[in-house]
């Protein structure tokens, strides 16, 4: 098992009131590892491409821990989401780093939520 | 059908229009100093501002004292869309033989710095990931 594989599966939000990601999918397809994202919307959920992610090896972790992490890329459009995802004592962590392609004003923010393995 | 605006209901918001520089970058501007003695990555990161732009400068550890990465020009990031709080930092250092990526939060006072290393050479080296914590000190760092 190669520390990726750690993070293969579906998450869901520790936080069932969240107004962000609802769930997220890591999938190994070949060589490659793809990660879809369900966005939580107005009317039901918003499906995300689904993109490829790069896998890198996570050199150190508190306790030790080495379960890599995943650096993925979602362009939307109106929105460019930067995110890196890993797992840090079972609990899988999305950072995300958002930038606003549109005229919106909206302001370029991070944000950071946690997953847990149904 | 109208023009998508989000793809998470928290990005559905209605704000002035905010600025890079309307962001208040107080918390990410200073001298920050790795909480670890031993590692052997970045010791110290400078985060400054030059001509509007936040600049964020780079030491790291070497064999014989701190290697300066130079400076590079970092993107600000705020709390929530409608926030004008800067709560992080993204830049990306080009070192020749690799590609550093860093992405920056502030959490509870510390910098949070999350560091990609891509390496670009033939070296054989594996890319990897490091995160490490970063408390703001008074010290100068002129090197």
């Amino acid at each position: 098992m190669t520390q990726a594989d750690k993070l293969l599966g579906r998450w869901l939000n520790t936080n069932h009131e969240t107004r962000g990601i609802a769930e997220c999918t890591v999938a190994r397809d070949g060589d490659s590892i793809n990660v879809s994202i369900v966005g939580v919307g107005e009317d039901g959920p918003i499906q995300w491409p689904t993109v490829e992610a790069m896998a890198l090896a996570n050199l150190e972790e508190e306790g030790g821990q080495k379960t890599g992490v995943l650096l993925a890329t979602f362009e939307l459009g109106f929105m460019r989401a930067e995110t890196h995802m890993r797992v840090n004592k079972g609990v899988f962590v999305i950072v995300l780093f958002a930038t606003f392609l549109d005229d919106s004003g909206r302001a370029n923010y991070v944000n950071r939520e946690f997953f847990y393995k149904p | 059908m109208s023009e998508q605006r989000f793809a998470q209901i928290c990005d559905l918001v209605e704000t002035e229009p905010i600025r890079d520089r309307d962001i208040d970058r107080g918390a990410l501007i200073g001298n920050w100093i790795n909480s670890n003695p031993d590692t052997n990555s970045i010791a110290r990161v400078k985060v400054f501002e030059a001509d509007g732009k936040l600049q964020l400068q780079a030491f790291a550890v070497g064999p014989d004292g701190f290697i300066d990465w130079g400076t590079t020009t970092a993107d600000v990031f705020a709390a929530g869309p409608a926030s004008r709080t800067g709560a992080g930092v993204a830049a990306t250092f080009n070192l020749r033989f690799a590609e550093v990526r860093l992405q920056a939060m502030i959490m509870k006072g510390l910098l949070v710095l999350a560091q990609f290393h891509l390496f670009k050479d033939d070296s054989g080296r594996t890319s990897y990931f490091m995160r490490e914590y970063y408390a703001k000190t008074h010290e100068l760092f002129n090197q």
